[in-house]
């Protein structure tokens, strides 16, 4: 098809443009998805052409063996050292099939090697800072959509056990029909559970049993039952799901989430590597979440996580009672009291492991401020540029996710986009109350500011349990015990007997309004009958692989400008350290109060709260560097503050003895900063 | 003492019942080399290695020694693995592993796997007990899991308590610099002591009975010294002593279960098995999945402790808390003194230990023994100790210069003064005059040398009666019924003799690896079969049959056994085949006639 012509079209261009690269790059983009193959040469031409300007990083080898490239961008490394200056990661497609995110990744860096050079800020932007790229992290999963047969993949190809019976990958899907696509097999049986739509005489659904309705069919995956244990394509080849691999709220035992936490090469390698290079202060992950629009995480808020009880043994131990809740900041003093580890510095990662606390599962709420600023921003966007349709889809950061790890455990903003859904008929909505879509992307503060009133109905139109009225949400949300998004997710889960269910629209019924208006039927395959090896007569049919995902190139093109527009926007709220004034008073023969005024300019703080909780953000160190013939007075030879909010100054003041018309230097670091040094002349 | 006389009783009826066979299959035990091993001082990595290569070199037919990866500095991190092959290739037997010395300054966990391997080789042949385990167990050993921090330990200025990380260099205190303000041995000793300083207003004061002893003042009371922290010097110049020291992560909290990153538990490190120690081990074990039981050494406080580490995993199933529990009651009877406990309730949490991701994702029985009590204590703790006393690593304040009399009293009389630093005078650039002085590093901790192989030989004897109560299967009964037509009805009974089943309750249930399979071989057909539940009633459970075997998803029961029914078509001379991943492999000639 399309596919193989492009593929054939890449081969010569590769060919043809290997020395004028860089012009093709700068030539209005080619449209088409890039596969891991053509991401990696093209990543390694942009590195041989700019060799002042990028680098090219081969992160690693993915488990089925593909190399994982990616791009570092910096200009004049000799201002600071690469590994001193803040850094970006802009990673994607670590689900392997969410190719658009290739896409965004690679027109971000397309439009800022452009705009180097061209463009003041981003060329300033450049000189002071380094991007770390990887279009795509996931190259198992996403060969899956340039090979045949097709079909959705987001894990890689390492082996593994999936039915538990000793042999390995023996039982994957196969292509009976030859169309390419991995569908879908029903076949007509007194087991069946399935039944056609009435609506849409296409699509299945489950019968109801409650209407008197008969199931009819089985669904299996499109293949064959090669180990002839019963079951369909139970275990083919690979494989782990990259964006479940890591650490924040890991799933045990969900043998797609691996063994273990990083367990696979890939996230390995992207993990060494972010903590090879602790500048990188930001992430922006292309994934289906968008963190912006939804912001669900991974779990459940845990009551009172702000206090906690001591266990006995040690509250004997410090004379605190059992029963009691404290905060950590009463536990640190107490401790600190009670003479305990003497000369150690008590923090309150000292005491959440002594007292076995676990992580943190919920936005630091300092953090959330900045997220709902930030959110807003973006939503008035989407409404401009005609993409608000992604609101209704959006999905919150998923269980041992990247997202998820970025945040909690290396501690910085992360920014997640979906960039594409399927779109969808809009529907009437009621402007005024509640509906599940906006109970989704709502802050605590907004649900509470509709008053009780207008949560009380809404409760009503849900259908809750009268038991369960507005005013005790209200207090839940307000303790923090539940979130509104986390209480839209468990709403849509409540078991409801709404009346005329099955007259309803097909939950699917929207691709296949797609497939058939947009797609001009190509995104489903009719059901035709199939003489089965193993199951008789079958009929093959169903949704083509990815079409949830990956629309036709040409449908990226808005949204892939507005996402990388706003990408690089959020590049420019950055925190940055500046010398704002300075102050020398003499008090007397040699004696000079030094003051001097740092700030931040960023429209970001210098760490996230969650980034100084996990340790990962260092504290702000500033330095006093005495010239022989100096002495410090007053004042801690090397303060450390904790962090600068965004806008913020600071001011530092030492009494410093030295001479009239010596230089006094200083410098400032942290771990996320670019560093400062300055030198005033005591005057 | 009644009881323990039981069990050894118990044992040696199994020795005398199970020995006769497997002291023919382990006479030929080369005489060659005959190697003698001391257990009256500590091994550094050289020493190791050379006593490691002499063995294997003894008893090549036994022994294999391999390097499972390189230490960050580049040392060999040993693996000894024992097998007789003449009873089936080590696969195919329940696998035992033992690892020691994960924290640098746990020094003695390394003599004690040691010994264990010098006594298994030393005795193949002679004693029945070690010829039992040795035809239907294979034994896998990391004598030293950490030899970076040993050697540190063994031949740098150390204290007691560290180093108790691994050497790559780590930023404890977050400014950007490695390893940049560690201890500084000030004195010249070879030890880290501690300093400290005479003042008007000090709050300690030294005891009247004994000048060396310190005591803190009452309130009201005028005091002499103030104390302050272990031997060293501001090196970067923070106005801080002491803080970044080498290395500064823990690697049993790197393993991956259970993980949590270091603001929730301390010392865990980036990710997972993130160094190339951890790594090694995980790699190592993970290939040799018929490893069944397991065991850390660590120091100390006189424990065996068995998981969960953390409370947030709730209790270990019931099945397998039964054998945890005899193995470590028993455990008891053969370290006097020892207690066995759980880590999280009776110790405190730890996330991401070795002991977890053994059991929760691997399937593997496991116990980590805290070695030793404090040296002038006696051969067990000299009263009963509170929860908070036993709890040794995470307790500074102990270890932080205050001395009690009765221990100086035993560095002075009993170790005549061989591990006790005198106060000396020494002048400190930020402090001043100071006088640094105290226990050195061999002084606590670990065992004072006359006692070490004591120490060695009871957790030698611990760890073999728990690989002696890894899974011993038989076909216990078969009974072979024509029913005509080329049809017969075979029954099977599958047995464990000992407490550990042959898959564990945990590992059944979460689907950890895989069942067993009982298979058939020759020129007959499995045509179908099932678990007999009940002899008498006939009543059988189908299991689905595949390719002329099935699998058995619970395995067999620790002191149980199994009934199968077979129906089986064809003739002559089959094999039936009892394949356990973790529980050994069984076969047996029937005639279908």
């Amino acid at each position: 098809m399309n596919l193989r012509r492009t593929k054939t079209f890449f081969v010569l261009s590769s060919f043809l443009f290997v020395s004028a690269f860089w012009i093709y790059l700068f030539s209005q983009a080619e449209l088409k998805y890039h596969s891991p193959q053509d991401v990696a040469a093209l990543l390694k031409n942009l590195a041989a052409d700019k060799p002042d300007l990028c680098r090219l990083i081969l992160l690693g080898q993915s488990a089925g063996k593909l190399e994982i490239v990616g791009l570092e961008i910096a200009a004049e490394i000799q201002k600071f050292k690469p590994g001193e200056r803040q850094a970006v990661l802009i990673a994607a497609n670590l689900e392997g099939y969410h190719l658009p995110g290739t896409e965004a990744a690679l027109k971000i860096a397309r439009d800022i090697l452009n705009a180097y050079g061209r463009d003041k800020n981003w060329t300033e932007f450049l000189r002071t800072h380094t991007i770390y790229l990887f279009p795509l992290l996931n190259p198992d999963a996403a060969s899956a959509y340039f090979s045949k047969p097709k079909f959705e993949r987001d894990f890689n190809a390492r082996p593994v056990d999936e039915d538990n019976d000793g042999l390995i990958d023996e039982d994957g899907p196969e292509d009976m029909n030859g169309d390419g696509f991995i569908t879908t097999m029903r076949v007509k049986s007194p087991e069946g559970q399935w039944i056609v739509d009435a609506k849409n005489p296409r699509l299945l659904r489950l019968a109801d049993s409650r209407k008197g309705e008969k199931g009819e069919y089985l669904l299996y995956t499109e293949g064959l039952d090669n180990d002839g244990d019963g079951q369909f394509n139970e275990d083919g080849p690979g494989g782990v799901a990259l964006n479940r691999n890591f650490a924040h709220d890991f799933e045990y035992f969900e043998k797609r989430a691996g063994l273990y936490p990083a367990s696979e090469p890939e996230v390995e390698a992207l993990l060494k590597f972010m903590f090879d290079h602790h500048h990188i202060a930001m992430v922006i992950n292309f994934s289906t979440e968008n963190n912006l629009l939804n912001m669900q995480q991974t779990g459940q808020a845990r009551v009172g996580a702000d206090k906690v009880r001591v266990p006995r043994q040690f509250a004997t131990f410090l004379g605190l009672d059992p029963e009691t809740e404290y905060t950590m900041k009463e536990i640190i003093d107490t401790l600190k009291a009670s003479g305990f580890g003497r000369g150690m510095e008590i923090d309150e990662s000292m005491v959440a492991t002594f007292l076995g606390l676990g992580p943190a599962m919920t936005i630091d709420r300092a953090d959330q401020v900045i997220y709902e600023e930030i959110q807003k921003v973006y939503k008035e966007g989407l409404k401009q540029a005609g993409l608000d349709y992604l609101e209704k889809r959006a999905k919150g950061v998923g269980k041992g996710s990247f997202a998820a790890f970025c945040y909690y455990q290396y501690g910085v903003p992360v920014f997640s986009f979906d960039l594409w859904q399927v779109p969808e008929p809009k529907k009437e909505e009621k402007k005024e109350g509640i509906t599940m879509d906006r109970l989704k992307s709502m802050s605590s503060e907004e649900f509470l500011a509709l008053g009780e009133e207008k949560i009380a109905t809404f409760l009503k139109e849900q259908g809750a349990p009268p038991n369960f009225n507005a005013s005790m949400l209200m207090k839940m949300i307000k303790s923090g015990q539940v979130t509104p998004a986390r209480m839209a997710e468990m709403m849509e889960k409540m078991p409801r007997s709404r009346p005329g269910a099955s007259g309803e629209e097909h939950p699917e019924g929207y691709l296949l309004t797609y497939s058939d208006s947009v797609l001009q039927g190509s995104g489903f395959v009719d059901w035709k009958p199939f003489q089965h090896p193993q199951l008789g007569e079958v009929e093959i049919g169903g949704f083509v692989p990815g079409i949830k995902y990956i629309p036709p190139v040409e449908q990226l093109q808005n949204t892939l400008k507005f996402h990388t527009d706003f990408c690089l926007k959020l590049l420019e709220k950055l925190p940055r350290l500046v010398l704002k004034s300075h102050k020398i008073e003499r008090l007397g023969s040699n004696t000079y109060r030094v003051t001097v005024y740092l700030q931040n300019t960023g429209a970001l703080p210098t760490s996230t709260a969650q980034g100084r909780r996990a340790l990962t953000a260092y504290p702000l160190r500033v330095k006093l560097i005495l010239e022989p013939g100096q002495r410090l007075f007053a004042g801690k030879p090397v303060e450390a503050l904790p962090f600068l909010k965004a806008g913020e100054t600071r001011q530092l003041e030492w009494i410093v003895q030295g001479k009239k018309g010596t230089q006094l230097r200083g410098k400032v670091w942290g771990n996320k900063i670019n560093p400062l040094e300055f030198s005033l002349k005591i005057d | 003492m009644k009881k323990i006389n039981a069990l050894f009783c118990f044992m040696t009826i199994i020795c005398l019942g199970l020995g006769l066979t497997s002291a023919v299959a382990t006479q030929k035990v080369s005489k060659g080399n005959e190697v003698r091993l001391s257990f009256d001082h500590f091994y550094d990595h050289a020493e190791l290695t050379k006593a490691l290569k002499a063995l294997e070199k003894a008893y090549p037919r036994l022994m294999k020694l391999v390097s499972i990866g390189k230490s960050y500095q580049g040392r060999d991190i040993w693996a000894v693995i024992i097998n007789n092959p003449a009873t089936g290739p080590a696969e195919n037997k329940p696998g035992f592993y033992i690892d020691g010395n994960i924290h640098g300054n746990e020094i003695q966990g390394t003599e004690v796997a040691l010994y264990t391997i010098y006594y298994l080789l030393k005795n193949a042949g002679k004693l029945e007990y070690v010829d039992r385990l040795l035809r239907d167990r294979a034994f896998y050993i990391v004598p030293t899991m950490n030899p970076d921090s040993r050697d540190y330990f063994l031949h740098q200025p150390a204290d007691s308590n560290s180093p108790r990380s691994g050497l790559v260099p780590y930023d404890d205190d977050r400014d950007g610099q490695l390893d940049e303000d560690g201890p500084d041995d000030l004195d010249g000793d070879g030890s880290i002591t501690y300093m400290r300083k005479r003042v008007p207003d000090g709050n300690y004061k030294t005891s009247p009975e004994n000048p060396l002893v310190m005591v803190p003042c009452k309130p009201g009371e005028k005091g002499e010294f103030i104390l302050l922290g272990t031997e060293g010097i501001d090196n970067d110049g923070d106005g801080l002593i002491n803080e970044d020291g080498p290395g500064g992560y823990d690697m049993n909290r790197n393993f991956g279960y259970n993980w949590q990153p270091n603001y929730v538990q301390r010392g865990a490190g980036p990710y997972p098995f993130c160094w190339p120690e951890t790594k090694a081990v995980r790699d190592f074990v993970m290939s040799h999945p018929n490893i069944m039981g397991a065991q850390s050494f660590h120091n100390y406080g006189g424990m065996i402790l068995r998981g969960p580490g953390a409370k947030n995993l709730g209790e270990v199933l019931p099945a397998d808390r039964q054998v945890y529990d005899f193995i470590g009651k028993n455990g008891e009877k053969i370290l006097p003194g020892y207690r066995y406990i759980t880590i999280y309730k009776d110790m405190y949490t730890v996330y991401g230990g070795s002991i977890d991701f053994f059991y929760n994702s691997l399937g593997i029985f496991t116990f980590s023994n805290e070695l030793d009590f404090d040296q002038y204590a006696g051969t067990q703790p000299r009263r009963s100790r509170s929860a908070e006393e036993e709890e040794d690593d995470s307790r500074p304040l102990r270890f932080g210069g205050g001395f009690s009399e009765e221990e100086i009293l035993y560095h002075q009389l009993v170790l005549m003064g061989e591990q006790l630093v005198e106060w000396k005078p020494y002048k400190h650039p930020l402090y001043g005059e100071v006088e640094i002085g105290g226990v050195k590093k061999f002084g606590r901790r670990v065992p004072a040398l006359f006692r070490l192989a004591e120490t060695c030989h009871r957790n030698t004897a611990f760890v073999l009666y728990h690989a002696d109560q890894l899974p011993r299967l038989s076909f216990e009964e078969v009974k072979v019924e024509k029913l005509g037509n080329g049809l017969f009805q075979v029954d099977v009974r599958v047995a464990n003799s000992q407490v550990t089943p042959s898959i564990s309750a945990l590992a059944s249930r979460r689907k950890l690896h895989r069942p067993d399979r009982l298979s058939l071989k020759g020129q007959a057909k499995l045509i179908s079969a099932g678990l007999l539940q009940d002899r008498f009633r006939q009543l059988v459970e189908p299991v689905k049959v595949r390719d002329n075997y099935f699998l058995v998803e619970n395995g067999i029961p620790g002191f149980g056994r199994v009934d199968f029914r077979l129906l089986i078509e064809g003739s002559g001379q089959v094999k039936l085949i009892y394949d356990s991943l973790k529980g050994g492999y069984l076969e047996k000639s029937l005639s279908l006639k």
